[in-house]
């Protein structure tokens, strides 16, 4: 899932400041999975946003609305009427949501809350780290299942660097070695050979190297 | 006298642009600057940003500038993150190379290293604002440098088309701002059309440095008039070397004639000959220059 942060309260009331209504959007896919934009987070959001603004003795009127995914037109149009009674809009998306917002309600000023992070899974309540860098060309095949390029801090392709120890990684205690990772898988599988084969200098185009990405698939577009 | 001090002096400046081999083989290059030396203000050496991999500018410039010439290295984003981009530019500083161009890069995609991974830590106005840093003792790490260069930087326009040049204006009023001390100009073949974009820029108070490029043949100047908007090359010009006897010799005239008209309303010119630098004494002697 991709995975987000809410923003600084103080950060988020900056960017609001000169609006008298704002319209607060979540979205119930994975920015609610992560605990960063979902039904909960606007409300406890807006009950902060709320509690800052009469403080400072500048009530302003905000709605709250949670859509099924924010990143999918289909859902995003729904808003048009609360978008109409709105000066802005605060998005509780990833960017991919913040960016449908604001092409679908062009004379409408939207703002992200979040900060968007990486593609992750969750490691442990509460915890969630990064997986997948979306290279564009899956290499896990032949990497026990473990990904070099969104682990590696250096993101090697063929082996660890002298910076691995113990089974973590130099930058941090908290950081696994990746390498060390796909090692050990690759040695639980029997499959070691895979490590001996040294792999090419990667293309980066699929990995947004050639520019912006996108995915065409005929037989599904009208 | 450096190119600085002649612009500074109100001089007008005429450069030239020489690329650096891809390989090793710098016989050429040396030869050009050898030819050339005492004709030109200084020489501009591109960097890799136009996306073909070859023998860096810094290389290229303290060739030239050990035959004699006064050398302008370009700098670009594309391939090298804040801490290479740094290091480079004191290397640069030592090895007497003080005269910059921020350059904008090609695409890598556009590049002769299609799946290189493209870098672009900062953009145009963020490297700039590190070279400024660099003058004034500082990295971008906040760190104090034990001893700062000091060198004359310039920008460039990205394009005089109509339509797309007040965008490109304000990026290169931006970059004025964050310390570029000169701009370059794409190559004008209209004096006409380009008149008014070419005050536009003098008004930011910096020389407007206006490219000139020698057009080698009719298919380049078809090509031109129909990938690049802001060239606007006009049928006149195509006809004019279509129909002479000596194609070439027209051409060098075109170009000679070109940079003496920008004479009269620029500060300098950057001359493009692109592989053709044995012509470059001819373009000059047309112009006067």
């Amino acid at each position: 899932m991709i995975t987000a942060e809410r923003k600084p309260l103080e950060e988020i009331l900056q960017s609001v400041s000169s609006f008298d209504r704002i319209l607060i959007v979540g979205c119930n896919e994975c920015v609610t999975v992560c605990a960063a934009g979902g039904r909960k987070e606007v409300g406890l959001l807006a009950s902060a946003l709320n509690m800052s603004m009469l403080k400072a003795g500048r009530p302003v009127q905000l709605t709250e609305h949670t859509l099924e995914r924010q990143c999918d037109p289909e859902y995003v149009d729904e808003l048009a009427q609360l978008v109409t009674g709105a000066d802005a809009i605060l998005s509780m998306a990833c960017g991919c949501g913040v960016q449908e917002l604001a092409r679908r309600y062009r004379d409408k000023p939207v703002l992200p809350a979040l900060n968007t992070k990486f593609m992750g899974a969750a490691e442990r309540p509460g915890v969630w780290a990064e997986r997948c860098a979306g290279c564009g060309n899956c290499v896990l095949g032949v990497t026990g299942g473990i990904c070099p390029i969104a682990r590696c801090s250096k993101r090697l392709m063929n082996g660890p660097c002298g910076g691995s120890g113990n089974g973590k990684c130099e930058i941090s205690d908290e950081v696994d070695c990746a390498w060390q990772l796909i090692w050990d898988r690759l040695k639980a599988l029997g499959k070691t050979d895979l490590y001996e084969q040294n792999m090419d200098a990667k293309d980066w185009r699929p990995a947004g190297g050639g520019g912006p990405r996108r995915i065409v698939r005929e037989d599904l577009t009208e | 006298m450096s190119v600085l001090k002649r612009l500074s002096g109100k001089e007008f400046v005429v450069l030239a642009q020489m690329h650096t081999p891809k390989g090793v083989n710098i016989s050429r290059l040396v030869n050009d600057g050898r030819r050339l030396k005492g004709r030109l203000d200084a020489v501009l050496v591109p960097d890799m940003d136009n996306g073909i991999m070859r023998l860096p500018a810094m290389a290229g410039g303290l060739l030239l500038q050990q035959q004699g010439l006064e050398a302008i290295i370009g700098v670009y984003c594309r391939d090298k993150n804040r801490m290479a981009l740094q290091a480079d530019l004191l290397a640069a500083h030592v090895l007497g190379l003080q005269n910059l161009v921020v350059m904008p890069s090609a695409d890598m995609d556009l590049s002769d290293h299609r799946d290189a991974k493209p870098v672009f830590d900062l953009d145009e106005v963020g490297l700039l604002r590190a070279i400024a840093g660099l003058q004034e003792g500082k990295d971008l790490g906040g760190s104090d440098l034990d001893g700062s260069p000091a060198f004359t930087t310039g920008c460039s326009l990205a394009t005089l088309a109509n339509g797309a040049f007040e965008a490109a204006f304000d990026q290169v009023q931006k970059q004025v701002e964050a310390g570029a001390s000169f701009v370059l100009t794409p190559p004008v073949f209209d004096i006409e059309r380009c008149t008014a974009p070419l005050e536009q820029l003098a008004g930011l108070g910096v020389p407007v440095i206006a490219g000139v490029f020698l057009i080698k043949s009719v298919a380049v100047a078809r090509y031109l008039a129909r990938n690049e908007p802001g060239a606007h090359i006009s049928d006149g010009l195509i006809q004019r070397i279509k129909k002479a006897a000596d194609r070439e010799g027209e051409a060098v005239k075109i170009a000679g004639e070109t940079a003496a008209a920008l004479r009269k309303i620029t500060r300098g010119v950057l001359l493009q000959t692109h592989g053709w630098e044995h012509r470059l004494p001819a373009i000059l002697d047309v112009a006067g220059l």
